[in-house]
């Protein structure tokens, strides 16, 4: 008998820890786990709500060979609702023995045969062997460009040059394209925000999101080319009350123009950040003439706290504009978005579409490292 | 004229997993061929698409673990199509 696809079952869970036991053994990084219960912590099936994760199994008699979770979520897509379902973790025990190389590929088709409207989104870069699995099936492949702001030049610079990584050699040579030295490249973009600087803006912290985030969500919808639902049931899932987000409301001249949720870490010998103070932009809303506004509060938000470093992945080009006029340099991204060939098509009409889509950190498989 | 079934399957073999011909015999297999990962063999099953005209389900995905087993899949398919 051949590997056959299957749902993750409670009989199934001895035969998963068993699979997560070879690859530690292989030599994978403890990241490269399956869940051990067939029951997702994060985004359990529930009634009433689109928004849940699968888990499914490739097994070959009584063992687990590989697995992978597909995130179902509604979309709006050119102003049209669409059920659009993330591929993600998908495991293969051909990572460690190449007598199952060929399970990659039977459960990328498996998925993509349940679920034809499929993205995958992160995956660490265009080099790593998903993505270029996607590529090789005529997926678009796109980088969500990565914004940075600086706000403790010093501690910063300290900091990343310290990591010597290729990420930090990108990061500082990007910032030095601007002036010709780090700290006077840091010194022009601070300057030119508050140049920039949106007036009339308030911010309240918030728990939940209510009524006023539909509504919010109803006038944003249309404008972008493909956005995960926002609406206040789905969002108060994705950001309960009692986890470590901040959400902001943000009001300019009295009225609601947006929402954010931030996080705000302390590195410690993050290979990428040091031990900075990081400040993450999760996820946000409005409409694109009021990005600038939602930037500079969540900004405001997290400098007050006094982060060292405040980090957003975006792919909306307007926000992107927005992100860049408040101050920010753009980096090196390894946050991929991958759209199946039906997917893309349903894109295609739109005259560069990869730039008018909008994914955030809090899209896929959330705000994960962070 | 078509080469007989074998060898069409031992070029695209070949070209795909960037290995002389003289490699690829039916016991060829990702525990064989050093190249044949599962990246590699997801272009293997997209060549061998394109080349014979056909799409394997993600069943069939699983049985093209060798040569000879690439030959037999192909075959059944093309009998089943005529």
């Amino acid at each position: 008998m051949g590997i056959a696809l299957q749902p993750y079952t409670e009989d199934r869970t001895p035969a998963v820890v068993a699979f997560n036991e070879r690859l530690a053994q292989g030599g994978c990084p403890p990241e490269f786990r399956f869940p051990e219960s067939p029951t997702p912590h994060w985004l359990p099936k529930s009634d009433g709500l689109p928004l849940f994760q699968e888990y499914y199994l490739a097994t070959e008699n009584d063992f687990v060979r590989g697995g992978f979770i597909l995130k179902h979520q509604t979309f709006a897509l050119r102003g049209q609702t669409h059920r659009v379902v993330y591929y993600h973790l998908p495991l293969s025990e051909g990572i460690i023995n190449r007598a199952y190389a060929t399970t990659g590929a039977l459960m990328l088709r498996g998925a993509l045969k349940m679920q034809p409207m499929l993205f995958a989104l992160g995956m660490g870069g265009f080099g790593n062997p998903l993505p270029t699995m996607l590529k090789a099936m005529g997926w678009n492949l796109s980088a969500v460009p990565f914004y940075f702001r600086v706000n403790h030049p010093a501690r910063f610079l300290r900091n990343i040059a310290a990591l010597r990584s290729s990420f930090s050699s990108i990061v500082l040579s990007n910032i030095a394209a601007v002036t010709g030295t780090g700290w006077g490249g840091i010194k022009a973009a601070q300057w030119m925000r508050s140049v920039n600087s949106v007036r009339d803006i308030a911010t309240e912290p918030m728990n939940t999101f209510g009524v006023w985030a539909d509504e919010l969500w109803e006038t944003c919808a249309p404008l972008y080319a493909m956005i995960g639902s926002r609406e206040s049931s789905v969002l108060n899932c994705l950001y309960p009350p009692g986890k470590n987000f901040l959400a902001i409301k943000v009001l300019r001249c009295s009225q609601t123009v947006g929402w954010a949720v931030l996080l705000d870490t302390q590195m410690l010998n993050n290979k990428y950040f040091g031990d900075l103070r990081v400040g993450t932009l999760v996820d946000c809303l409005a409409v694109p003439e009021n990005a600038p506004a939602v930037i500079q509060a969540a900004c405001d938000f997290l400098t007050r706290r006094g982060v060292d470093l405040i980090i957003c992945n975006h792919s909306q080009a307007a926000w992107g504009n927005a992100f860049r006029s408040s101050g920010f340099f753009s980096g090196p991204s390894n946050f991929i978005f991958a759209a199946s060939k039906l997917l893309a098509q349903q894109l295609d009409p739109i005259i560069d579409w990869q730039n008018e889509i909008f994914f955030m950190r809090g899209d896929g498989d959330g705000p994960v490292n962070l | 004229m078509s080469s007989p079934l074998i060898d069409r399957v031992r070029g695209i073999t070949a070209d795909v997993l960037e290995v002389p011909l003289t490699q690829v015999t039916p016991d060829s297999s990702p525990e064989t061929l050093e190249t044949w990962d599962s990246v590699h063999h997801l272009n293997l099953v997209l060549a061998l698409e394109q080349e014979f005209s056909m799409q394997f389900e993600p069943e069939e995905i699983d049985q093209l673990g060798n040569v000879g087993k690439i030959v037999e899949v192909i075959g059944r398919k093309q009998n089943v199509a005529s």
